[in-house]
């Protein structure tokens, strides 16, 4: 697979690194600062090219019509985004993948055709709220195309769940419960009988509109915004 | 019609004064707030100091009620994402964006922004010049 990544920042470094130890790939790393891209080849190598990943002329030189996928990781959301349309409309290159900088432009990104997004802020913000007691729904991930999400919450002291027997809780609409990872730290399908406890973990598959109903069942307090 | 201009610079502070004195409702955004200084005494339009990318200043640069929207910034990635936003994000019926690049140009006029490219129309001016009269 060939594979375009714009941006040689920290992410692009890394991503570089990655996609080298991995056989069967051929990389392009794009980055526009000609200081930064000396210093990237030094430790990279000919993969490292100088230039700007938003304009096509550019692209086409390092054969952009012939790549399989293009990775946008700048600090810049504009960029990012102009690089990804650039790819699969001027390019058709088939998958166009964006680093997303303002959460609030992800949206922006999914209506415009760029399949996945990686939003760094988001994974942050989603690892400090996981250590937080009081902030228990840790998005995990989005299923692309439905409504879904999976989560994870850790079942508080005074939860309305705490004791019950998964049977004898009233679930949001379109909740499943998936997996319980009791404080031992075994994981467990649960069936209807599994009684939940006070710390056990529970990944779960909700509606986007369940999270709140969900946060109060399992840790017993409406988020401090009222919407998560 | 309601038109809000993202970049305050000689091309963005002529064309807000031109639509102005037009009586069109007008509201200006720059990262500058001393580029405002380019507009004239008595212009009737609106100004906004913050970044047209930035939703929440769109928002209050009242782009949901816009009827256009024109992005007139130095950077043409910046000015694609502003339009594409007040487009798609916020129903903005006409979105305009200076494009530098011809080819970035040529590629979002295709997917539904209105753009121009004053490198390509600078170099016709100047060809057309050389062999005029």
């Amino acid at each position: 697979m060939y594979i375009i990544v714009v941006g040689g920042g920290i992410v692009g470094y890394g991503l570089g690194l990655e996609l080298q130890a991995m056989p069967g790939h051929e990389v392009t790393i794009v980055e526009r600062d000609g200081g930064r891209a000396a210093q990237l080849r030094e430790e990279l190598g000919e993969m490292v090219v100088h230039g700007d990943g938003t304009e096509a002329a550019f692209l086409d030189t390092v054969g952009c019509g012939r790549a399989d996928l293009l990775i946008a990781v700048t600090a810049d959301d504009g960029a990012n985004l102009v690089a990804c349309q650039v790819a699969m409309h001027w390019f058709n290159v088939k998958r166009a993948i964006a680093r997303v900088n303002d959460p609030r432009n992800e949206e922006l990104f999914h209506r415009l055709g760029v399949d996945s997004t990686i939003s760094a802020s988001r994974a942050v913000l989603a690892q400090i709220e996981a250590t937080l007691p009081e902030h228990t729904v840790v998005p995990l991930l989005r299923l692309e195309g439905s409504n879904l999400r999976v989560v994870d919450l850790r079942l508080q002291g005074d939860a309305p769940a705490a004791g019950v027997a998964i049977k004898d809780l009233t679930l949001p609409r379109g909740t499943l419960i998936s997996l319980i990872i009791r404080t031992d730290g075994s994981p467990q399908v649960p069936s209807g009988d599994s009684v939940l406890h006070v710390g056990d973990e529970v990944i779960a598959v909700i509606p986007d509109d369940a999270e709140e109903a969900m946060r109060v069942l399992i840790t017993g307090h409406p988020s401090a915004d009222g919407h998560g | 019609m309601r038109v809000v201009i993202m970049g305050c610079g000689r091309v963005g502070a002529a064309v807000a004064t031109r639509l102005a004195e037009e009586g069109h409702a007008v509201t200006v955004l720059d990262t500058n707030a001393f580029a405002f200084h380019r507009l004239p005494s008595g212009f009737t339009g609106t100004c906004v100091t913050g970044s047209g990318t930035d939703d929440r200043i769109l928002e209050e640069a009242g782009v949901r009620r816009a009827d256009a929207f024109i992005a007139l910034a130095s950077g043409d990635n910046r000015n694609i994402l502003a339009a594409q936003k007040a487009k798609h994000m916020f129903g903005v019926r006409i979105a305009v964006s200076r494009v530098k690049d011809p080819l970035r140009s040529e590629l979002f006029a295709r997917l539904g922004l209105r753009t121009f490219s004053p490198t390509k129309v600078g170099a016709e001016l100047a060809y057309d010049a050389l062999f005029q009269g």
